[in-house]
Formats: structure tokens, sequence, C-alpha cells
């Protein structure tokens, strides 16, 4: 009997061994099965990870495809600064001279105690000092991507362009306009990773590529835009206004070939930018145009058949009664036709033509003409302008607004009045964008110049730059706004400026032109607020500024000179 | 009765078979070894591809970005400055225009007799005087 003892033994073996495997096996099945949820989620958690991949912000480009805004990738480099801080002065010293930046904030950066540390987050690294860095194999430091949005001209067109956030969403201009465009979108991968954490590719799952965002083409050309500035920054410096625009289009197509404003802001450097300065006024202040609102009420006449250009009106020597106010003139005038009201810029004069056409008709030819309503260009923050409904008229108005006072309009809204003269009596709408591209830049949409309305006919138009012509001759407002070998038709406009609804000895100087006048090419709109230095008036202010920007935009588009007058017998046939 | 298995003849047919079945086997093992390796090294070589064009398009972002500030109009300016170059506009009188005919000076041309020299020969011909040359 001795097996006994050794079965027993046998058996408390046995029984240790399968209450071990028993254990190992509920613990098996616990891990398997009861808990296998939460495990295989942490298993994979583990070995996969989730990469967002952004899409890059499309760029903005000039009519001629030059590069105005672009979103550049950059490597910013990060520190767990719980791992630097025991060598923050070490790492601080190899990373500064790469980094471009000062040892001591960098030390500074990399002994704190949080575990994310941008430490160049304006800073461009390129590929090489990356890799110089990776090299070093710095404990604690890593690389992240990051887009910063850049633009190569500076403050070229800066109200215009605008400028994105630091989420890289559009705030201003066209990045904030066309924003839906010109963002990405984003994609995703799903991958495997190895123990180093480096990317197992074979393994990638699920794979969705970014989008980048559409390209923008804009109207704008980048020399006109230059020349627009750098003559505007002249007129700064010349006649010391508060603020000046410039705006050139093509009246034909009302394409804005540049659009500048003073004062402006560096898009690269936003913390300098004060709210003033990143106005953009030609769409967003609005002002009594003054003596340019003269087109208006004239052309309006011509087109009712109301007067011709030799019909006279007297002028009353410079002071007119009317309602129990007088009217002045800045010159007096005895008895003016009507082409001499508007070369001589006689508000009396526009005044009585006016009140012949009646307050409904005039009334009539302002909304033709847009005022009141915003142009629906293409950018952020247009103002409508005020022109008051004929209700609220009152007994002055009728010949307060012939000669641009009791309204109020953007220079644009003026400007696209005087296309409407030189593009033969038809309204366009401004066109800021040309089209939208691809990155390949297949378009993707082409924007086409559209028609508004016919305002007044052609013999109107030709009419008044008949009229036109002559402000720029010898005799009329603004003979320095003449361009040598060209006919220019323009007209000009010396607003007072209304503080505390009072009008006060400060003036708005602007001047309206296009060229050649035969067959017009170029408008551009000058327009200086309070210029100081003595001289005021549109022609001796706005006028010389015209001419700088129109030789040169003439120059770089090569438009031929070609003086060339109507036939007057033709001219006389008209009226 | 027990066979002598020892002195039995193996069969040929037997043998062929079994070992094709094992290269078979071996060929399966290592083909899926070999792919999946294959398989692996590919991806590496994918990643350092997408990896090289990435960085390739962000260089070429940013290159774009310098040719457009060098290009710009101030920067234009400046250069010409800085190293004097005295760069002006032509004037007009320094401009040669060439006008592109229209489809009215075709008609013209079209409808025009032919010089002497050109009336004898057909289309397609060449003159000879133009062949000498």
């Amino acid at each position: 009997m001795t097996l006994a003892p050794q079965k027993g033994r046998a058996l408390i073996v046995i029984g240790a061994l399968a209450s071990v495997f028993l254990a190992l096996g509920f613990r098996l099945f616990d891990l398997h099965i009861l808990q296998h949820k939460e495990l295989s989620a942490l298993a994979q958690a583990n070995r996969e990870q989730v990469v967002h991949q952004q899409g890059r912000r499309g760029a903005i480009l000039d009519a001629n495809g030059n590069l105005l805004a672009n979103s550049l990738s950059v490597r910013i480099v990060t520190a767990d600064a719980t791992i630097t801080a025991p060598q923050a002065a070490s790492i601080a010293e190899k990373l500064a001279p790469l980094l471009k930046t000062d040892v001591e904030s960098l030390t500074e950066k990399l002994s704190g105690q949080s575990h994310y540390v941008r430490l160049n987050p304006r800073a461009k690294l390129d590929e090489d000092t990356v890799q110089k860095v990776r090299a070093m194999k710095l404990k604690g430091i890593s690389f992240e991507d990051q887009f910063i949005r850049s633009y190569p001209n500076g403050p070229l067109g800066s109200h215009v362009i605008g400028f994105v956030n630091s989420e890289h969403m559009g705030v201003q201009g066209i990045e904030a306009s066309m924003d839906d465009y010109l963002e990405g979108q984003a994609g995703y991968e799903i991958i495997e990773h190895d123990r180093k954490g480096h990317e197992i590719r074979a393994l990638r799952d699920e794979e969705l590529g970014p989008r980048d965002g559409f390209n923008v083409v804009l109207t704008v050309d980048q020399v006109i835009q230059h020349v627009a500035e750098q003559e505007l920054d002249k007129a700064m410096v010349e006649f010391k206004p508060q603020a000046g625009v410039i705006i050139i289009s093509r009246p034909k197509t009302g394409e804005i070939l540049a659009m500048s404003s003073r004062p402006t802001f560096d898009p690269t450097n936003m913390d300098a930018a004060s709210a003033d300065a990143r106005r953009n006024r030609c769409i967003s202040d609005v002002a009594e145009p003054g003596s340019t609102f003269k087109i208006v009420v004239c052309s309006g006449a011509l087109n009712e058949g109301i007067v011709s250009l030799a019909d006279q009106f007297d002028c009353e020597n410079g002071a007119f009664m009317y309602a129990g106010r007088i009217l002045h003139d800045a010159h007096p005038y005895g008895v003016l036709s009507v082409e001499e009201i508007l070369f001589h810029s006689s508000n009396i004069g526009a005044a009585k033509v006016g009140l012949r056409m009646g307050p409904a008709r005039l009334a009539e030819y302002i909304r033709r003409y847009g005022f009141g309503h915003k142009t629906d260009i293409a950018l952020p923050g247009e103002v409508s302008g005020i022109a008051h409904p004929l209700a609220r008229w009152n007994s002055l108005s009728i010949t307060r607004i012939p000669m641009g006072h009791e309204i109020a309009v953007t220079p644009l809204q003026m400007l696209m009045a005087m296309n409407t003269i030189a593009n033969g009596g038809m309204r366009m709408k401004p066109m800021i964008v040309k089209s939208i591209v691809d990155q390949d830049g297949t378009p993707v949409l082409q924007y086409e110049p559209q028609q508004v309305g016919q305002v007044v006919s052609p013999r109107t138009c030709m009419l008044m730059t008949t009229a036109l012509r002559k402000v720029v001759g010898p005799d009329g407002t603004a003979p320095k706004a003449g361009v040598p070998g060209f006919d220019v038709a323009g007209k000009t406009g010396t607003a007072q400026k209304v503080e505390n609804g009072q009008y006060v000895r400060k003036y708005y100087s602007s001047f309206i032109g296009y060229f050649p006048a035969s067959d017009p090419q170029i408008s551009i709109l000058v327009s200086l607020d309070d210029p100081s230095g003595g001289a005021f008036y549109g022609g001796s202010v706005a006028g010389p500024v015209f001419r700088e920007v129109a030789e040169k935009v003439a120059e770089y588009l090569g438009i031929e000179p070609q003086t060339q007058q109507p036939p007057q017998a033709e001219v006389a046939k008209l009226s | 009765m027990k066979r002598n298995r020892k002195r039995e003849q193996l069969r040929f047919g037997t043998v062929t078979k079994s070992l094709v079945v094992c290269i078979c086997i071996a060929t399966s093992g290592l083909g899926y070894v070999w792919q999946k390796n294959t398989i692996y090294r590919l991806g590496d070589e994918i990643k350092k591809r997408e990896t090289a064009l990435s960085s390739a398009n962000k260089r070429n972002l940013m290159l774009a970005a310098q040719m457009a500030h060098l290009e710009s109009p101030a920067q234009l300016e400046a250069e010409c400055q800085q190293y004097n170059l005295s760069l002006v506009a032509p004037k007009e009188n320094q401009v040669v225009r060439l006008y592109e005919p229209g489809p009215e000076w075709d008609m013209q041309m079209a409808n025009a007799p032919l010089p002497a020299q050109f009336q004898q020969q057909t289309l397609g011909s060449q003159p000879k005087t133009l062949a000498k040359r």
C-alpha cells in the first residue's frame, strides 16, 4: 500500500497544476472574452494612429498669375519642457543659432513645466535646418508641420487681398469673401506604427488625402497696383491728407485693375495694423461726392432731352437765392452753357439744371446710377452709401443734390458712375475676381463682366464726353490732369467735409477721369481726404496725381497715344 | 503476414508526389514570406517617396513665394536703384507698334491679285528662286 501516499501527492500536484491552469484559463477567458472590447480598443490604440492632414489654403493670384498670397508649410520645433528642463542651457546653446533666436529666451522656454512649447512660432525652418536639429537627437525636442500665410508683396494690395486669422480663416478682403473657395479640405490616415513610432506603410488602413483649396485669380494687376500705391504714397507726402484712395478700372468690363487706400497695413505684420488702417476706404467710407456728382444731373437732363449742351443758364454771378438760402459758386459766373457748367463746375448752373429736371427724374437717375445701393463687388465691408428717398427730400434738396451735397457715396460707386458714361451708358458691375482655378490652373469657375443696365443713351455719353474733355483743357477745372498724347475726359470734385453736422473748411479733393476719351480703356479715381498745405481743389490736388498714374498705366499697358477730337460738326448736330 | 518494408522498393510516384507536395508547401511558405517582405519593403519605399514628394512640394511652395517676392515691382525697383541700372520705361517714340492683321485684312489680301512672278505657279509648287536660296 505504498502507492497511496504517492497517489495523494500526485493528486495534490495535479490539483495544483490544474488550479494554475484553471486560473490562467479564467484569466485568458477574462482578457479575451469578458474584457475583449476594452482591451482590443486599447491594443488598437497602441499600434494604430489617426493622422489628420490639413488641406493647404489656396493662393491668390493677380490677373497675370503672379502670386499675391500663398500658404507655406513650415516646421515648428516643439519641446516638452519637463524633459528638456535639466539640460535647458546646453540645448538652448545648440538650437539658438539654428532657430535664429537668443539663448536666454530659449533657455527660459526649455526650462518651464509645460509639455508643449513652440520654439519658433514665426521663423521659417528650411529642410536643411530641420535635418541638422534632427541629427542632434535631443531628448524632448520634436517637430510639427504648420501652415503659415505668406504675402510675398508685403503691403501691396493689402486692402484687396485682406488677411487671415491665427486659425487660417479669412478675415478681410478676398481672403474673407472667397474663403469657401480658398479653404482646403482636411484629410486623414489611419496608420500603424512600430515600436519606434515609425509608420508601417504596408499596414496603412484607411486613407483620405487632403484637398488643397482653389486658387483665386483677381482682375488686379500687381504692376498697376504698385503704380497706384506709389503715386498715392507720393501724394500722401506732398499734400499730407488724412487719407487717400486710388481706384483704376476698365470701364468696358468693370474690371478693377488696382484699388489702393491709405493709411494701409502690412498683412505680414498684423500686430502693427490699426483698425483704421485696415479699413478699405474705397468701399467702406462714404462722403459727399461734391462736383463729381454733376455728371449725374447733367447726363440725366441730356438723356431726357430737357437740356442740350448749348442751352444756357444764368449763374447769377456766384450767388443764387433759393428757398431762403444762398447757393454759392467757387468763382462768379454769368451765363453758362450746360457744357460750360460742367467744365467750370458751376454749382448754381448744376442746381438750375436740376430744377429744370425736377426731383422725380433726378431721383430716378440717382437710382439708375446705383447710388444708395451696394455695387456687390466681391469684397466684404462694402456700404450702400446714403441716397435719401424722394419722400425725404426737402425744398433745398433739388438744388443741393446736383452739386453733390445731401448724398453720400463710396469712391467705388462714383467711379462706376463715371464708367457708365465712359461705356456708352451701360452700367457694369465692378469685377475683382476673374476666375477660380484648381492647383493645376484648370478653371473651376470663370467670372464674366456683368451688365447692370443701360442708364443713359450712347448719344448722351458722347455729349458728356465732349464736355468732360474740356475739364482737363486750359479753361477747365483740371488742366493739370491732362495726359500728354491722350484725350482725357474727367470731372473734378472738391467736397466740403461735414463735422458734427456742420460744413467745415476741410475738403475731399477728387478727380475721376477716363482715357482715351474716344475709346475709353482705363478709368481712374483719385480722392484725397483733407489735403493740407494750401491747395485743396480737386483739379490742383487730385488732378496731377491722376496724370502721373495715367501716364504710367498707359505706358505699362501699351495704350497708343492718339489725341483725337470728335468732329465738331457731329457734336453740334447731336447737341 | 508481415511485409518486410525495408526490402520493399520505394515507389517513384509516391516519392514524386511527396516531393511535389513538400516543394509546394515550402514554395508557398517562402513565397508568402517573400511577398510579405516585398510588401513591407515597398511600403517603406512608398513612405520614403511620399516624404520626399511632400518635402519637394513644400520646398516648391517656399521657392514660389521667394520668386514672387523677387519679381514684385517694389523689389525690382529697389534692385534697379541699388545697382544703379537707370532702367526706365521706353518713350513713345522708342516704341514700334506692330498691328495684327484682322479678318478684314485677310479678305483684302485674298482678293488682291498675285504679284507677276507668282502668277504662273500653281498652289503647292515652290518658287525656283526661293528653292535656290
